[in-house]
């Protein structure tokens, strides 16, 4: 079966399960329908497909009518399929060493594997990773078409959101010589609006997680803080939110969902573990633990200006925590521990990741200053082949043993 | 206001504006990763982070370096924006500029570098550094050049192989340059060049280029040329590329003409060119041609993601061009560069 055609029959087959029962939220189900639906078009918007960095403002992208998409969504996409190791096998065949990132890796795979929809031109960004940027400069390089870079300044200053915002505007220009379509003033209000509506619901959604205990099961928001940015600017991002915040809403009153007992909160680090793996089932069922926080499922940026939208979309990269010192990030995290009253963190310390494990010790340290434990596990977020499960589930039953009698000598 | 060009700024990556530290009447002192300091740096960052920034780390857990007035670091790549963060955790009392350098050389990256620049040279007069008038940097950047040129030299006569000391000896001076004054070692230079020792050269020695990131230690340069190789051609920022002369002509701001200089050097393939991607390729296979080597040797240190994405593009480019490739991963101590030798050996023989 082909990428394309497992797309198809995967959205048609949610659809199906979400017309069973049209009254309810559905949150799940819509999720990964947006997401199904994304790898639909993928795969077959010819001419339209652009392949970007992590930190392009897709609301723009959005309003040009691009499917617009950050190469990492593939690496993670493979693995959730069960298809990563084939994939991470081909990069190495062709000389991506296994030290780099999995989900570059995986990309680099999908490519010599011929999986990779082709770009009609791509759009790199400096921030988050270094190899990220690699990464799509090699993709532009193997599919001989036209690239793009925004450089992603490390500090917040005046000058510094002014110079990225001047790049987006010429980003705008790029993308019009290459379409031939110059971006509508209404569009981009458009999406700026549907932008700012998702968000204000994004933010009433991560709320209800702060509730104890939380309506809020380990696997629900799943990659939701990394992969909303995809929608902003559509009526998909207001959907798939508002359908988590209507679940959860009413979650409390039913019971429904909710961690039989939760004994213990933690907060998760980074990105989730892509392939299929037991790690939450353990954590909830073996040991009452509720992963109640994602540091990336996080609003850290006020509401979009209408009228200087660049500047704006400027200011909300910048002050992204994975962009400039460790210690922008280190805040973030402090301040989701003591909203979210964690009883301490995980941190898949993804194998091939200098950007963000390469902090490992600093975030370590900085939580423990706030008495917040941290567990490091030895994972690569993409590559099954290296998970040892005996070993990480002896190590996360000695922390939840530990985080126990924390509790127990608090009280 | 310090001494005359007597404090050390420290600082860890070839894009490090020099000229502009000597302005402000510093002495740059670059912190090779070299010694016997312990490995540390998983306690503040993490054990897979490249070898040049943990090894860097380690002379700052084992206080293994001079009185510094202050560091430059440089945001080349995730690797050393961690070392800046974990910095002063490890010595809390350092002061710490760090350069934000753009990924292209395009007009609005220069300006942006040249804004940096421009900060930087804030921060070195609150440091207690000279105020610089454009003249100074200028004078400055003379200099550098004139290091740079009598460095060329040297090279050259290696090259030819008749440096007496050979590649272990441009090494050592490549080290000196980035750690000494530079009226000093330009004085030094110009001594020997004056009486230079001439040897013989060894005409069986095969013809190589080598370019990469970090390869400081003299007797790495030694080991190949113990196996029979004779580098005719080398990029590397422990190297060459940190010796490039600077067109400062004054036709536009010295910050500006500072910034498109240190950018458009030979690149280190964290930068690129979006007009032509993937072009560092194209740039390795001609440089080893002009400098007429029979093979290529890459040198990378471990966990190096720039270089991980763009070797396999460099290996099929040479493919194409017939000239053999031999990849080193090293950890920036000779213990694993050792283990080479005989890998080296190998194709040094297969050119011959």
């Amino acid at each position: 079966m082909s990428m394309h055609d497992f797309f198809v029959n995967r959205v048609s087959g949610i659809q199906a399960a979400i017309m069973e029962t049209p009254d309810r939220p559905n949150a799940n189900k819509k999720y990964a329908l947006e997401l199904s639906g994304l790898g639909q078009r993928l795969y077959s918007d010819s001419g339209k497909v652009v392949w970007s960095g992590i930190c392009t403002p897709f609301e723009v992208l959005n309003a040009m009518g691009l499917t617009a998409c950050f190469v990492e969504f593939m690496g993670g996409t493979v693995a959730s399929m069960g298809t990563g190791e084939m994939m991470l096998e081909a990069a190495e065949h062709a000389g991506y060493p296994a030290e780099m990132c999995g989900y570059h890796r995986a990309v680099m795979g999908a490519v010599s594997k011929g999986f990779m929809p082709e770009p009609a031109f791509l759009i790199g960004t400096t921030g988050f990773c270094t190899g990220g940027l690699s990464i799509i400069e090699m993709l532009a390089r193997e599919y001989h078409k036209d690239l793009f870079v925004l450089h992603v300044p490390q500090d917040y200053t005046h000058e510094n959101v002014h110079y990225l915002a001047y790049q987006i505007r010429r980003m705008v220009d790029f993308i019009g010589d290459h379409t031939g379509e110059r971006l509508e003033r209404q569009k981009l209000a458009e999406a700026i609006d549907l932008s700012n509506r998702a968000r204000d619901i994004m933010v009433e959604v991560y709320k209800l997680g702060h509730s104890v205990p939380t309506p809020i099961r380990g696997k629900d928001l799943r990659n939701f803080g990394i992969l909303m940015p995809l929608f902003l600017g559509t009526e998909a991002a207001i959907d798939v939110a508002r359908a988590f915040r209507d679940e959860f809403m009413t979650r409390p009153a039913t019971g429904e969902s909710r961690v039989s007992e939760e004994r213990l909160r933690l907060m998760w680090l980074q990105t989730r573990i892509q392939f299929n793996n037991p790690v939450i089932d353990w954590l909830e069922n073996q040991f009452g633990a509720a992963v109640v926080a994602d540091e990336l499922n996080y609003v850290h940026w006020s509401p979009l200006d209408p009228d200087d939208p660049f500047t704006s979309l400027a200011r909300r990269i910048i002050t992204h925590g994975f962009n400039g010192p460790t210690k922008q990030r280190i805040n973030i995290l402090k301040k989701l521990a003591k909203e979210y009253r964690v009883d301490g963190a995980i941190n898949p310390c993804h194998w091939g990741c200098r950007q963000g494990t390469g902090a490992r010790g600093l975030v370590y340290e900085a939580l423990k200053e706030i008495d917040v434990p941290v567990i490091n596990l030895d994972v690569d977020c993409v590559d099954s082949r290296n998970f040892a499960e005996g070993q990480l589930k002896t190590r996360i039953e000695a922390f939840a043993e530990v985080l126990e009698s924390r509790r127990r000598s608090a009280c | 206001m310090p001494n005359q060009n007597t404090g050390y700024i420290g600082f860890t990556c070839a894009y490090t504006p020099l000229a502009l530290i000597h302005a402000a009447g510093y002495t740059p002192y670059r912190i090779l990763p070299l010694g016997d300091a312990p490995e540390r740096p998983g306690q503040v960052l993490n054990d897979n982070l490249c070898a040049h920034v943990k090894r860097t780390l380690d002379r700052a857990f084992d206080n293994d370096l001079p009185d510094l007035a202050g560091l430059v670091f440089v945001g080349s790549c995730d690797a050393m924006r961690r070392l800046a963060d974990a910095w002063p955790k490890v010595r809390p009392k350092d002061r710490i500029a760090l350069l934000d350098l753009p990924a292209t050389a395009d007009d609005s990256s220069i300006s942006f570098f040249s804004d940096e620049l421009s900060r930087l040279a804030d921060t070195l007069l609150q440091w207690g550094g000279r105020p610089m008038a454009d003249s100074d940097i200028k004078r400055s950047v003379g200099l550098y050049n004139s290091l740079s040129r009598l460095l060329e030299d040297f090279r050259s006569m290696h090259y030819r192989g008749s440096l007496d000391g050979g590649a272990a000896k441009l090494q050592d001076l490549y080290n000196k340059a980035s750690a000494s004054p530079v009226d000093e070692i330009i004085g030094l230079l110009e001594e020997e060049t004056a009486t230079p020792k001439i040897s013989d050269p060894n005409n069986s020695a095969v013809p190589v280029f080598l370019f990469g990131n970090v390869l400081p230690d003299p007797s790495a340069s030694a080991l190949f040329e113990s196996c029979g190789a004779n580098i005719v051609g080398e990029d590397l920022c422990t190297g060459s590329r940190v010796f490039q002369p600077l067109k400062v002509d004054g036709l536009e701001a010295p910050f500006r003409e500072l910034a498109a200089g240190l950018l458009g050097r030979s690149r280190c393939s964290r930068t690129l060119d979006a007009s032509r991607p993937g072009t560092i390729a194209e740039e390795v296979v001609a440089r080893a041609k002009e400098c007429g080597a029979r093979g290529v040797i890459a040198h990378t240190v471990k966990f190096c993601d720039p270089y991980f994405a763009r070797l396999p593009l460099i290996r099929q480019a040479l493919r194409d061009a017939e000239l053999p490739l031999l990849i080193i991963e090293g950890d920036c101590t000779m213990g694993s560069f050792g283990q080479q030798k005989t890998r080296i050996e190998a194709f040094v023989e297969m050119l011959r």
